[in-house]
């Protein structure tokens, strides 16, 4: 999983699959509807759909400068 | 005992962990309090873990091992923690996952598996540079359902 690949690659990111059915306050929390949607730094970002490494490297830059 | 896995399955993630090469060890967390998918979760990672010798585990309660828990910011059960086997401890690299991996997701964790065992992320240089310059953290909630 893409987001595992960037945990092990930095010490700066940690990376978690959550299974939405069983978490559902949180997936409320994060208004998770389609899967998979990937969640970043607790709610400053989200992303539907599997994105390839360039599109998600994208989303964090654009949380990290805000 | 029936197996969560069945004959050809197990022969296939067989077949793939002939991939790896480094330790690996599996810490799973998992609660007596509201934790319907812990007993599967644990049977799934136990049956995984014996289909080879590199692959570890070790079983964590929330509310025994707390301070465990602690350490690899667990607060989800089943929780499971992908980590690198060495003398002196697990390589914590971030992996994290948050109820029972099955179906894609089941894959996913097999992937993972040989991921961390051969200890490099297999990530393009790009990307690599990228995160290198990181000077705050990460955090990646994926969000996925069983299929």
């Amino acid at each position: 999983m893409l987001a595992h690949q960037m945990a092990m690659e930095s010490t700066m990111v940690q990376a978690e699959m959550v299974e939405a059915t069983e978490f559902p306050d949180l997936s409320n929390q994060y208004h998770i509807m389609g899967v998979p949607d990937t969640v970043i730094n607790h709610g400053k970002a989200k992303m539907v759909g599997a994105a390839p490494e360039g599109q998600l490297l994208g989303e964090i830059m654009k949380v990290l400068k805000n | 005992m029936t197996n969560l896995l069945n004959e050809d399955i197990r022969n296939q993630v067989r077949e793939a962990f002939n991939s790896l090469q480094e330790p690996v060890q599996v810490l799973f967390f998992g609660s007596k309090e509201q934790c319907e998918y812990c007993d599967d979760t644990l049977k799934l990672v136990e049956e995984v873990t014996s289909l080879s010798d590199k692959l570890n585990l070790q079983v964590f309660d929330m509310e025994a091992n707390a301070a465990v828990a602690d350490r690899y910011n667990v607060s989800m059960t089943p929780g499971l923690v992908i980590a690198g086997e060495a003398e002196d401890g697990p390589i914590d690299y971030g992996i994290r996952y948050a109820g029972i991996p099955s179906g894609h997701e089941f894959s996913s964790l097999i992937q993972d598996l040989i991921l961390v065992s051969g200890r490099d992320s297999g990530l393009n240089q790009q990307t690599r540079d990228f995160l290198a310059k990181l000077e705050e953290p990460v955090h990646l909630q994926v969000f996925v359902t069983p299929t």
